[in-house]
């Protein structure tokens, strides 16, 4: 075979919390791709909220590989016509090849005594959250929330509705709502993403904040894809699909679980970090009628969420 | 002026290229979305709350540092203690930081567990309710998350824009005109009132209008800050940015017009004033 005239590159272009993930992805990702006798890859990660990047990719950031939060803002890209309308099809689990779930974070001790959905609504305890107009985890904490008063005989647009009135602060993204409720000490519970929550844990102190996982939450499946159109020829198209394969290979599962993540495949991982996860009944995007239909319905303008804050 | 032409072209190329082709870019998407519709993404009760909490909150910390940007600039323009060139230095830090730096200090500042947030909750609140309480609202003692803090972001941002307009005029004004002005009898605020604030205004005016415009359209510092609570702390830009990430370009540019006429509209009407204070003075 020809020596490859220069160094292929890659981009991925993530979304906010998977910053350490991939830092350590990408390592293991180059010494995986040298072992099979290519040359060096250059491999970088750009990181920002999820529909940010989504859109930085439609108006023409060159990524061959995005990894964002929501398959929704994948879909907005497919629309532009940078990938196929079927990408989700194209790799395992639905091209998630890791998933995440919420759960609460409550100051040591859970003074407050929450264990599940129906105590945020409780008179004076307040809930951080990110907005779920500008934040895709904060779209789940919603739907999560929702799921809960579905299976629990609540009238959910009421539930969400007293829910959000309980919120003193809706920062812009899930960085924003941590720092809010570790660092500046506001609120009783902080609806997070599982591994932001357990991030926050390792990095903050695991004697300041508990983790309190609900009865119900939901099934996150943040997807991943190959965008055809930033592809410049066969060899980067190799690299590309071969980087979004060995997320699913039992080293990067286990580097998955490592980051907090619930992957699929536990061959590989530290028994300690399988462990971590405890069973939840965990609803996913179709119960709510898929995407499309859940970003018009609750998310839209005039949609169920800006419902929450009209004057009454 | 030599080379009239060729500077004139430069700037008038750099300008269109720089400044109006955005803005125009901006009104082209405004045009295609069509004006009855832009009426209808902006006439809804939390897009005017959110224009109305900007536009409020911004001429607050415009006329607040009006009023301390000119004092600011006379203390440092004509006294001379220790660390004054320190401090001379220091009013440009706001320029100089990043907003979102600036935004994430200020909150960890104000915050209820912030050094000045505890302080506000534990001693201004109980004192001030104590004296004011039986006239009127109650102050919580927050800052940081209520428009207590959009305020003071919104002033930090501005602060450089009056104190560093009005600073070289405060220099051209000679002591000999204040000399001249007691030997003919008139007392220190007649002074300031007759003959200091009129050569300052028109400097002044414009420093104000820069600081206000700035504030209209600061985001990074003020969305740590604002807690962003719609109805209550939602400020218009979010809006814009909310819009944005719904990939709903159409209203983003609506709410993003809706601004630019006001503004528009509130710095017309401070040349106006400008032109009839020079009017009335007659100088300068």
């Amino acid at each position: 075979m020809a020596p490859q005239a220069q160094a292929q590159s890659l981009l991925n272009v993530s979304y906010d919390p998977t910053r350490e993930f991939y830092r350590e992805y990408n390592a293991a990702f180059a010494a995986h791709w040298e072992s099979l006798g290519k040359d060096r890859a250059s491999i970088e990660t750009s990181h920002g909220g999820s529909g940010a990047q989504a859109r930085s990719v439609i108006d023409g950031l060159n990524a061959q590989v995005v990894t964002l939060a929501l398959a929704s803002d994948i879909d907005r890209i497919a629309e532009a016509g940078k990938l196929p309308e079927d990408w989700q099809s194209k790799l395992p689990h639905n091209s998630s090849p890791y998933t995440s779930t919420i759960v609460f974070l409550v100051r040591e001790g859970n003074p407050r005594d929450i264990t599940d959905w129906g105590d945020l609504i409780a008179e004076g305890v307040q809930v951080i959250t990110p907005n779920p107009k500008t934040s895709g985890g904060a779209r789940w904490n919603y739907l999560a929330a929702w799921a809960w008063a579905e299976k629990n005989g609540q009238e959910p647009q009421e539930f969400v509705g007293q829910l959000f009135k309980n919120v003193p602060v809706l920062d812009s993204g899930a960085r924003g709502s941590t720092t809010t409720f570790a660092q500046r000490g506001i609120g009783d519970v902080l609806l997070a993403w599982e591994n932001e929550a357990y991030l926050a844990l390792k990095e903050l102190g695991e004697d300041q904040f508990d983790i309190i996982v609900p009865s119900v939450s939901v099934l996150a499946e943040p997807p991943v894809a190959l965008v055809e159109s930033n592809i410049a020829d066969d060899a980067q198209r190799e690299l590309a699909n071969e980087y979004l394969d060995y997320l699913y290979s039992p080293e990067a599962q286990a580097l998955a679980f490592k980051h907090f993540y619930r992957a699929w495949d536990t061959s590989a991982a530290a028994p300690e970090d399988v462990e971590r996860f405890p069973e939840v009944e965990l609803v996913d995007i179709e119960h709510f009628g898929g995407w499309k239909q859940v970003q018009d319905e609750h998310f839209g303008d005039g949609g169920i969420f800006d419902q929450i804050y009209v004057p009454q | 002026m030599p080379g009239l032409g060729l500077s004139a072209g430069i700037t008038l190329t750099m300008l269109s290229l720089v400044v109006l082709l955005p803005i125009g870019a901006l009104l082209w998407q405004g045009a295609n979305f069509g004006l009855s519709n832009i009426w209808a993404t902006v006439n809804r009760p939390r897009v005017w709350a959110a224009l109305y909490l900007s536009f409020r909150l911004s001429l607050f910390a415009a006329i607040f540092n009006l009023i301390f940007g000119v004092l600011l600039a006379w203390v440092l323009v004509r006294y001379r203690f220790p660390g004054r060139r320190f401090l001379d230095a220091a009013v440009d830090l706001p320029f100089a930081l990043p907003t979102a730096v600036a935004g994430i200090a200020l909150t960890a500042l104000y915050a209820p567990n912030g050094v000045l947030g505890g302080f506000a909750r534990d001693w201004i609140a109980p004192i001030g309710n104590a004296v004011f309480g039986p006239f009127g609202a109650q102050f919580s003692g927050k800052i940081a998350y209520t428009q207590i803090g959009i305020f003071i972001a919104l002033v930090f941002v501005g602060l450089p824009f009056v104190a560093r307009t009005v600073q070289p005029v405060i220099e051209e004004i000679e002591r000999e005109v204040e000399e001249a002005s007691a030997t003919l009898g008139a007392g220190r605020l007649y002074t300031i009132r007759r003959v200091i604030l009129p050569m300052l205004s028109p400097a002044a005016l414009t420093g104000f209008a820069l600081a206000l415009a700035r504030a209209v359209g600061e985001y990074g510092s003020v969305i740590f800050i604002a807690g962003n609570i719609p109805m209550l702390t939602e400020i218009a830009p979010l809006l814009i940015v909310i819009q944005l990430e719904e990939f709903n370009y159409d209203a983003a540019a609506a709410i993003g017009i809706a601004m630019l006429v006001i503004s528009f509209a509130m710095l017309l009407a401070i040349n106006l004033i400008q032109i009839w204070s020079r009017r009335r003075i007659g100088h300068v």
